[in-house]
């Protein structure tokens, strides 16, 4: 536990990139929907920079010298998901305040809705912050993954990694396993979500064990 | 006593080499260490897997009486210094801070000191500092961690005279204050010749000499002077190699020259030097290719 607290205050030594970066394309995408007078579409943007970071904090410079300051695969991949779930708690409620803010000014006077999604993040504060808590955990640690079998085996480990997660999404689409978006509550959804998180953080912990940088 | 590192069997393969093969290596706590070997010897695989950055094929690896791969116990009690250290985008001060609570024994003053004789600014961006620069910042964590083994590989690519004078000083006087086990690579073998109590020498993956300095000093002594006079000095002598030139004539003996050998050199007006640490290493990688290792090769 120690050592976990040490790599999340290590990726906090600068916490702007990591505090501030998911937010810059979002507010960009917001001034940009203010501006045009557009609706939905921009929140995707954070969700991705979780992504993104997932990736670069483990994929990244930040683990070799992490390990060089002694943590271990297990300590570093740890400490990592816990910042990036923890972040993602505080930044489900922030989108959740803002969510409740668009609804009380009416769109921000403008009758946009960038902070809701039709069927996904519409209901109540409480849904809006679970649901975004586990989308964004989900993205983040699904990005750890990347760039952990990014440092293992590079590019052309990242591309079968891809060509396997495409095949079996085929097979579930093949098989008929899909229903319509509409007919899955986004309670459900969302624990689907959580169950893919789950996976990921398995897989990544798998993968790096034997990592060597 | 538990030695701080102590390696049995150990090789790494790679594809395409192997980079360890069956290295066999003890070394006891509170010693300073060279470790020495061309390029692509083996050394920094050695130090990687000692810190357990990379992962043995075979073979068995204790540092401080365990395991180091994955073991929280081993690894924050050591620190790796590489020539090739990747930083995340920080400043020069935000290595030292994350350093800071990743090292038990952190010193601060003694980091801001070395900063100072090396003339670095902590708000420098480590992505624009120079090699010798970079060098001097990895000097810095490997010394201010004061951890109890200190391993550097090639610390000092790209520093100047001074810095590296700088940087023996600091870890002589650091050592005698905070003892510790410090393993140092390096190429620049006669300039911290006086460092060592031991050295390893490592070529293609094999430990091909592993001694104490001392009684390497001496060891190796190039007899030159007129042919008659070196052949009669170096008569049943073991012999590296020797060279003729006109009547003049230079041996290469292996062997501890005594005070009665000196007055006989000086009587048959024959030179007696010394080899260098350097050319000791030369000869001993030279020589691992055909010969075993070079303790070997002596004692015969």
């Amino acid at each position: 536990m120690n050592t976990m607290i040490k790599v999340a205050r290590y990726h906090l030594v600068t916490p702007v990139m990591f505090l501030g970066l998911p937010w810059a394309p979002l507010a960009g995408a917001f001034a940009f929907a203010l501006a045009r007078d557009t609706s939905h579409g921009g929140l995707v943007f954070i969700f991705f920079m979780f992504f993104v970071t997932g990736m670069q904090r483990i994929g990244g410079r930040w683990l070799p010298f992490g390990l060089a300051l002694g943590a271990t695969r297990r300590s570093f991949y740890a400490g990592t998901a816990l910042l990036g779930v923890s972040m993602s708690l505080v930044y489900g409620l922030v989108i959740a305040g803002l969510q409740a803010i668009e609804r009380a000014t009416g769109g921000w006077g403008l009758s946009i809705t960038f902070f809701r999604v039709p069927h996904l993040l519409n209901g109540p504060w409480y849904a809006t912050w679970l649901t975004s808590f586990v989308g964004l955990s989900a993205l983040f640690v699904y990005g750890m993954w990347y760039g952990i079998v990014n440092r293992r085996w590079g590019m052309l480990g990242l591309l079968a990694f891809v060509a396997v997660q495409a095949l079996v999404v085929l097979a579930y689409f093949w098989a008929g396993l899909d229903r319509p978006l509409t007919s899955v509550s986004a309670l459900d959804l969302t624990g689907v979500i959580a169950a893919l998180a789950v996976v990921f953080l398995a897989g990544g912990h798998a993968t790096i064990r034997r990592v060597t940088v | 006593m538990t030695p701080a590192i102590s390696v049995t069997g150990l090789t790494r393969r790679y594809p395409d080499q192997v980079a360890l093969d069956d290295v066999h290596l003890t070394i006891g706590t509170e010693t300073i260490t060279g470790l020495l070997g061309r390029n692509g010897a083996g050394k920094t695989t050695l130090l990687r897997i000692l810190s357990g950055q990379e992962f043995p094929s075979s073979g068995s690896v204790r540092v401080l009486g365990s395991p180091p791969a994955e073991n929280e116990n081993v690894l924050r009690r050591l620190v790796l210094v590489r020539e090739d250290q990747a930083y995340p985008d920080f400043k020069v001060s935000h290595a030292l801070r994350a350093a800071s609570f990743c090292y038990p024994n952190w010193d601060a003053d003694l980091a801001s000191s070395l900063l100072k004789d090396f003339g670095l600014r902590a708000g420098k961006a480590i992505k624009s500092l120079s090699r010798g620069q970079r060098s001097a910042l990895g000097i810095t964590i490997g010394l201010a961690a004061r951890a109890e083994v200190t391993l550097f590989d090639e610390p000092y690519a790209g520093l100047d005279a001074v810095a590296r004078q700088i940087f023996y000083d600091r870890l002589l006087a650091e050592y005698a204050d905070f003892p510790r086990t410090v393993l140092l690579s390096t190429h620049l073998i006669d300039e911290a010749a006086a460092l060592f109590e031991n050295v390893v020498v490592i070529d293609r993956g094999r430990v091909v000499l592993d001694t104490a300095a001392d009684g390497l000093r001496g060891m190796v002594t190039t007899v030159s002077g007129p042919v008659l006079a070196v052949d009669s000095f170096t008569e049943g002598r073991p012999v590296w190699e020797r060279r003729g030139l006109g009547s003049q004539a230079s041996v290469v003996m292996v062997g501890q020259v005594s005070g009665e050998d000196r007055e006989r050199a000086r009587s048959l007006g024959l030179d007696l030097t010394p080899l260098s640490l350097q050319q000791l290493v030369v000869r001993a990688s030279g020589w691992a290719a055909g010969a075993g290792s070079l303790t070997e090769r002596t004692s015969a």
